[in-house]
């Protein structure tokens, strides 16, 4: 038992260590392209910005949507942004280029190296730049959000940043699943346009769904859970069952997604040329 | 005209090799509109309401919307910056065509393409959805409906073609295509019904001419719009205006080309 | 024992056919026929420590499907592979530390950041504590004559100083086994002999396993007394490579610009004239009549550019071939 625990604690600094050297390095390459960088920035501002006059509309015409109300749905939208920004942090990037990592036969590279291939895909192209933006202006919107709510509490933050945490994980899981695809399409620039609606249609409270879309939504494409379950706790509208459902999905997407990515790479390496 | 139609047949081969992808992407399209669809119900679930849109209407706005995405909205302007950027817009120079005729025809064959693909997935939506639906009461409404399309196709064609031939002029013309896109999607009435806008947004969205790429034809299909033939009209006038235009623009971006050099 | 142990290695590739045309891509929707080709087709081989070997053989022949499955990015279909003890499918860490694979004509390093950057990278990667990284690198910086590009950018560099870089990042860990596809692809003449200087260095001081492929004869010549030449996904021959050139290749081509167009009227009949037109001639001639014709042709004809050249090794496996004829056919 011992052993186990040394052994997993040796790894995970390891690829602690590794993420660092990664990031530095991304850094060091973001750095030449500042002037990207700023305009990125500029984009996801606006892009954040519009979302926001969206519901400034609805918000014009009624009181409460599925319950929230505008301050609420402030902290919520602001919530994808902050999930958006630390995905780009650590894993969403790899998997946008996954499909030209296999046609240049970099991918190829990454199953030579001593490390787990999904971790090298993850840190290849970790990226703070990509979604800075939309992470600062999330993290406005929550703070706006936050100070309108008199039931918002502090010492709600720290289960807030677990619960954000949950959210990656789900996010993960979803992108293993549908990039295990890439294996044979070679393309994932489509196949992250649905990643990209997963995480676009999380902004919406999960309360508008009914029925089956409630079931779709939750299991198969979880996206009602990513900015709703930490939203729903910073605002005080939580409650334990959402908390369960959320950490429950996250735990079994997370080992069925590892499971496809890894039978998937078993298939690449019998089958690719 | 021969050699436009063999770019069309061409490209339409092209766009059967992406089959698998269309499809992915069309997939995400519906489930963002699937997604409004659930918002709306939820709006007016608790009894609230949106201009004077009543549920069925905002549902068949947004079957429409997701439409109309796939057949009138161009994207041409992603491959004209690259071409541009990258430099294969030479190839174009040195040949016997015209290039915003070439894009033209490159772009009627993705949207028929793809709008083969979004009808058939619009079509079982609608199965579900029909009693939510509002159809058009007059006959005339489908023939106005169908040459609005036709002419926002255009359009949007027209203005896709003018952010792509930004790249003559801009470094950073990616950037800016987004941004841009993003504003015509906006004021096109795409996300929202223009009606549905503050006063001031709504002065602004009836002077521009991007209304004609949804938000117009959809009014059309639900009967609220007053002056359809006046608006068909105006759609047809910005188009040959912009025809002009743009190849006018083409002509100064490709003296830009060769005299720069990228 | 030997470090490669390769026993009746087979891999077979399922792929679809496409029927041209309209029609032919809507049926493709619904019905495709799948086919099978065996990429590589029950080859066993074995190499002994601190052996350079090469691989030969014309595009599509198997190479890099080979390398691919020595180094475990490919499966085998059926067969055995042993590289230093390990099965390398199962992509074993401690495996993965002890060899490298340096494809030619892609690139691992980053392209907008200067090479001693990605080698730091490749440092933590394969966990090289910061000594014995120093110090291989200044090492194969010196015999490689870097030391000026180190902090210039990756894009900046010229292709050959891209790939001695390349080569730099895939030993920086000291790898026991070396596989190289096609190091010299695209390089100037110059930098390919560096290149070759290199591993040939390389190979002697450190005894580390070399397995290479390459077009260029002139690689293999320098650099590998054994070769492999494969074909079809068969290994068609294994020995040593004056074996190969004596048995397969007796002559050599000389390439003549004439001066003025009367010295054409002169060859024309001539035994072994390939080709002939008022400008050029092509001629193959017997290895040990080269010098001996040489001689003749500069001394009788007006000529402004004589070469004389190798046989290229698509020929040599083409020869070899029209004495081996497969018996699938291909």
């Amino acid at each position: 038992m011992k052993r186990w625990v040394n052994k997993g604690a040796r790894t995970m600094v390891r690829y602690l260590s590794l993420y660092r050297s990664f990031l530095t390095h991304n850094l060091k390459n973001e750095m030449i392209y500042r002037a990207n960088f700023a305009i990125a920035v500029v984009m996801d501002i606006f892009f954040m910005g519009v979302n926001v006059v969206f519901f400034a509309i609805l918000y014009a015409n009624v009181e409460t949507i599925g319950g929230w109300n505008f301050h609420q749905t402030m902290v919520l939208v602001g919530s994808v942004g902050v999930v958006r920004e630390i995905a780009y942090l650590t894993f969403r990037q790899g998997f946008l280029e996954l499909g030209e990592y296999i046609r240049t036969g970099r991918f190829d590279a990454m199953l030579t190296a001593p490390m787990a291939p999904n971790a090298h895909l993850a840190f290849r192209h970790v990226s703070l730049t990509e979604s800075l933006g939309e992470g600062l202006m999330g993290l406005a919107l929550v703070g706006y959000g936050f100070a309108h709510l008199p039931e918002a509490a502090w010492s709600s933050i720290p289960f807030y940043l677990v619960m954000l945490i949950n959210s990656l994980l789900i996010y993960y899981a979803f992108c293993l699943m549908i990039n295990s695809a890439v294996f044979w399409l070679v393309k994932s620039q489509e196949l992250n346009t649905v990643v990209y609606y997963f995480i676009d249609t999380a902004r919406y409270p999960r309360e508008i769904y009914r029925g089956m879309g409630k079931a779709f939504f939750t299991f198969i494409v979880p996206s009602s859970l990513i900015a709703t379950t930490p939203a729903a706790i910073l605002t005080g509208r939580a409650n334990g069952e959402l908390v369960i459902l959320s950490l429950g999905v996250a735990a079994v997407l997370l080992s069925l997604g590892l499971a496809v990515w890894n039978w998937s790479l078993q298939h690449y390496s019998s089958a690719s040329s | 005209m021969r050699k436009y139609w063999t770019v069309f047949w061409v490209n339409w081969q092209n766009a059967l090799q992406y089959r698998g992808p269309t499809f992915i992407s069309l997939l995400g399209n519906v489930l963002r509109v699937v997604v409004l669809l659930y918002l709306w119900n939820a709006i007016y679930r608790g009894e609230g309401r949106l201009g004077d849109y009543s549920l069925s209407d905002l549902i068949t706005y947004y079957l429409l919307q997701m439409v109309i995405n796939s057949i009138v909205l161009s994207y041409s302007s992603w491959e004209i910056v690259d071409q541009i950027r990258e430099g294969t817009f030479s190839n174009f120079l040195v040949r016997p065509v015209n290039y915003l005729h070439y894009s033209f025809m490159i772009n009627f064959s993705w949207k028929l393409f793809e709008g083969a693909m979004v009808l058939a997935a619009v079509g079982v939506l609608s199965f579900f959805l029909l009693p939510y639906i509002t159809l058009p009461s007059r006959p005339e409404t489908i023939f106005f409906f169908i040459l609005a399309l036709i002419l926002g196709g255009f359009l949007s064609f027209a203005f896709d073609f003018a952010i792509g031939l930004l790249a003559f002029w801009l470094v950073q013309a990616n950037a800016f295509k987004y941004m841009l896109q993003y504003i015509i999607f906006f004021f096109a009435g795409a996300l929202l019904p223009l009606d549905l806008f503050p006063p001031l947004f709504q002065t602004v969205a009836k002077v521009l001419p991007f209304r004609y790429l949804v938000f117009f034809p959809i009014q059309i299909f639900l009967e609220k719009e007053p002056h359809p033939v006046e608006g068909l009209l105006a759609a047809a006038l910005w188009g040959i205006g912009l025809y002009f235009f743009l190849q006018f623009v083409l002509r100064r971006g490709i003296a830009r080309y060769e005299a720069v050099g990228q | 024992m030997a470090v490669i142990e390769v026993k009746n290695l087979t891999k077979t590739f399922k792929t679809h056919r496409k029927e041209p045309g309209l029609l032919g891509s809507i049926k493709g929707l619904f019905w495709r026929e799948a086919f099978y080709n065996e990429a590589v087709k029950a080859v066993s081989f074995s190499l002994e420590e601190g052996e350079l070997v090469g691989f030969l053989g014309p595009n599509g022949a198997g190479k890099t499907t080979l390398l691919k499955m020595l180094s475990g990015i490919l499966t085998p279909t059926f067969g055995e592979v042993r590289v230093l003890g390990f099965i390398p499918g199962e992509r074993d860490r401690a495996y993965q530390r002890q060899f490298a694979i340096v494809m030619g004509q892609k690139n691992q390093l980053w392209w907008d950041l200067p090479p001693a950057e990605s080698f730091a990278l490749n440092r933590d990667i394969y966990g090289v504590d910061p000594k014995t990284f120093q110090s291989a690198l200044d090492e194969m910086v010196s015999l490689l004559d870097l030391k000026d590009l180190l902090n210039v950018p990756v894009r900046q560099l010229s292709l050959g100083q891209r790939m001695k870089c390349e080569l730099v990042a895939a030993l920086l860990h000291q790898p026991k086994v070396l596989f190289l596809d096609e190091p010299t692809i695209g390089l100037d003449v110059i930098s390919q002999e560096k290149i070759r200087g290199f591993i040939q260095e390389y190979n002697r001081l450190k005894r580390t396993t070399v397995l290479l492929t390459s077009h260029y004869m002139k690689d293999v010549e320098q650099l590998c007394r054994r070769v492999l030449v494969i074909n079809h996904g068969r290994i068609v021959y294994d020995g040593s490579l004056e074996d190969l050139s004596h048995r397969y290749i007796d002559h050599k081509v000389i390439k003549i610009r004439f001066a003025s167009p009367q010295a054409a009227a002169v060859l024309s009949g001539m035994e072994g004239v390939v080709e002939l037109d008022a400008h050029h001639a092509v001629l193959k001639v017997k290895k040990k009549e080269v010098a001996q014709t040489t001689h003749r042709l500069l001394g009788r004809l007006p000529i402004e550019d004589l070469s004389v050249e190798e046989v290229e090794v698509d020929e040599v496996i083409r020869r070899i071939f029209e004495e081996q004829p497969s018996k699938e056919g291909g």
